[in-house]
């Protein structure tokens, strides 16, 4: 038995006695976030670099004879000469399921006061995007529960999808409403037992946003039931530019992961215009060379990078990306919208006139689009909604002309008419996504013409009458749509008799 | 501004670069270059002979273990540790011994930018970091 203990024993002087090789350098300034560092001379760039009291940084610039970091942390502490030390490691976050209705920083630290995260897993910050090979092209779609959307600019899994517009036009809101929507759609999907059906998890990454924009977000989510399948990494904007920076790339990794384990995610990174800022700010503290709006050279590499990680894999699961850009005064034109709108795959234009006239969600039909196109669409979708597209763009350029005469013909008022009730019926109240079944019966309804006879003024309350029917009165009916996800002659006759039963009931 | 500092860097380095023999510095070089220094006064002289300090001292740190002990260092042990290092780096390694008591047991080592931590007190510390 003794020998036993010796042997331990012997193991533990070997390891005491193990020299550790740590190769460090001095704080020659530390400065808005970021310290210039003397010495260092292996460090690796983006690896992670420790400071004293525990502090991390990334090593960003390595120069001839200093190395820039950005500090991931509280500087307040830290003084010229102190000593920093490699880490050996890339920067990397917690991944996993064990985040999901958590609040985390950019470091996948919690911050909800909820305890530790017992995550096993970490992935890099910073990783290269899916190559060609092992991509899939986007076919499987992803209902946001925004009927203008679902209809005109459908979203598939693995899509990169803009969602551009000013200030206060509800940028935001459209992403809150498809990750509430997803949390729906889950819990249908896994209460039916299917074996084929595919949850998609949400993470919603807030750049440079104020503290109380955050908590109301938590407090939508939490209070619609979507929190359980959401992770939201929170870099607001009293956080260091560093960590704002840091922030999308944690949030791409942490979807890598669902993304890479076969199953679905949704990223959402509100907003790309502060990410620009805070990196910008960056930049030049680091004494990179600025070009246009003193944006650095790379700016369009940081967001490409980050967005190409969206992605839907072969065998595997997607990935799919809301980036949100804020312009200033409509300007789709500036450097970071054109930047990002080339990035992404089609882009959702929010307008505040419309946002003012109270067409809510403010979704600019012409400007907008998907590239993906009818593929993320279901057939039940395109059967009832194909042609809306075109019919409201005509009425925007029609109500556009009838501006200056009166006189116009039985046609040019029909397609009036019809163009202001579809207008209507896509106004939908924030928080409150509509399941594509219901979306394809409310459709179905107007393309029949079941609303030509009611009051423009009414149809927003005619709209709400028909979901209610249908929710409390023809659940097998919805289930049904939602199954086949195609209209067929049987149901088609059934949606229409069950319009036809709905239609005295609303007293229009 | 910015091009200044470029310049006294890019000066710094070439002065830097001829005081190397073989890839050595050379005390006689680095004299020689004083020497021109004094006697031309070079635009930002003080700057640059700043920076050159830096470059030299770095230089002079890569060549040399410095070795904090907490007890008694025999001067073989540390010879020792020298050729290990110059085998190593490839590159004559000279020692300075310097006590440091915070160390409580064990040595520390570094030679430029490296440190060879083996005392307890750089083990508590790290254990300390990591609870």
């Amino acid at each position: 038995m003794s020998s036993v203990l010796e042997q331990i024993e012997q193991q533990i002087a070997k390891l005491s006695s193990k020299a550790v090789k740590k190769n460090t350098g001095n704080i020659r300034t530390v400065a808005d976030g970021v310290a210039k560092i003397d010495g260092l001379s292996d460090v690796m760039y983006n690896e992670m670099v420790q400071f004293p009291g525990g502090v991390l940084g990334i090593a960003l610039n390595l120069e001839e004879d200093e190395v820039g970091c950005v500090i991931l942390g509280d500087v307040s502490q830290l003084k010229e000469g102190d000593e920093v030390q490699t880490t050996g490691r890339l920067l990397s976050v917690p991944v996993g399921k064990q985040l999901l209705g958590r609040v985390v920083d950019a470091l996948g630290n919690p911050v909800d006061g909820k305890g530790p995260i017992a995550a096993t897993e970490y992935y890099p910050v910073e990783r290269i995007a899916p190559g060609i090979i092992v991509r899939k092209s986007v076919s499987q779609p992803l209902f946001t529960g925004i009927m203008a959307i679902d209809s005109m600019i459908p979203i598939g899994r693995g899509q990169r999808e803009l969602i551009i517009g000013d200030r206060g036009t509800g940028k935001t809101t459209i992403t809150i409403d498809t990750i509430i929507n997803q949390a729906k759609i889950n819990k249908v999907g896994l209460a039916s037992g299917d074996p084929k059906f595919r949850p998609v998890y949400s993470i919603y990454v807030a750049v440079g946003q104020k503290q109380s924009n955050i908590v109301r977000t938590i407090g939508a989510l939490e209070a619609a039931g979507a929190l359980e399948y959401t992770i939201i990494v929170a870099a607001p904007a009293a956080d260091n530019p560093a960590n704002q920076y840091i922030a999308p790339f944690s949030g791409a990794a942490i979807g890598e992961w669902f993304m890479e384990n076969g199953l679905d995610a949704l990223i959402v990174y509100d907003d790309l215009s502060k990410h620009a800022v805070a990196y910008r700010q960056i930049s030049l503290i680091l004494k990179r060379p600025s070009g246009r709006e003193a944006y650095p050279g790379d700016v369009f590499y940081l967001h490409s990078r980050l967005l190409e990680r969206s992605a839907r894999l072969d065998g595997k699961g997607s990935l799919t990306a809301l980036p949100i850009i804020e312009t200033q005064a409509g300007d789709l034109s500036a450097y970071i919208p054109t930047n990002v709108i080339s990035i992404t795959d089609g882009q959702i234009f929010l307008e505040t006139d419309l946002f003012n006239q109270g067409i809510r969600p403010a979704v600019s039909v012409g400007l907008s689009v998907s590239r993906v196109g009818s593929a993320a669409q279901i057939k039940a979708t395109k059967q009832v909604g194909g042609k809306l597209k075109g019919e409201l763009a005509q009425f925007r350029e029609l109500a556009a002309f009838a501006q200056f005469g009166s006189d116009l013909d039985a046609k040019t008022k029909a397609q009036l008419e019809r163009g202001a009730r579809i207008v209507e019926l896509f106004k939908q109240p924030q928080f409150n996504p509509i399941s594509i079944e219901v979306q394809v019966a409310i459709l179905f309804a107007m393309q029949k013409g079941y609303f030509d006879a009611i009051d423009t003024k009414k149809i927003v309350a005619a709209a709400g009458s028909l979901k209610e029917f249908f929710t409390t009165r023809k659940d097998a009916l919805l289930t049904e749509i939602r199954t086949k996800a195609a209209l067929d002659k049987d149901l088609e006759a059934r949606l229409q008799a069950a319009v036809d039963e709905w239609k005295p009931t609303f007293a229009g | 501004m910015a091009s200044a500092k470029k310049q006294i860097q890019q000066l710094a380095r070439q002065f830097f670069k001829l005081s190397l023999v073989d890839g050595a510095l050379s005390a006689e070089r680095v004299t020689g270059v004083l020497e021109y220094v004094d006697k031309h006064n070079p635009p930002h002289a003080a700057a640059v002979l700043k920076a050159y300090h830096r470059l030299v001292a770095t230089e002079l740190a890569r060549s040399q273990a410095v070795v904090e002990h907490a007890g008694f260092a025999a001067a073989p042990a540390l010879d020792a540790i020298a050729a290990v290092l110059a085998k190593k780096y490839r590159r004559p390694i000279t020692w300075v011994a310097k006590p440091n008591p915070a160390l409580i047991a064990g040595l520390r080592v570094r030679v430029g930018d490296d440190v060879f931590e083996s005392s307890i007190g750089g083990q508590l510390a790290a254990l300390a970091s990591s609870v």
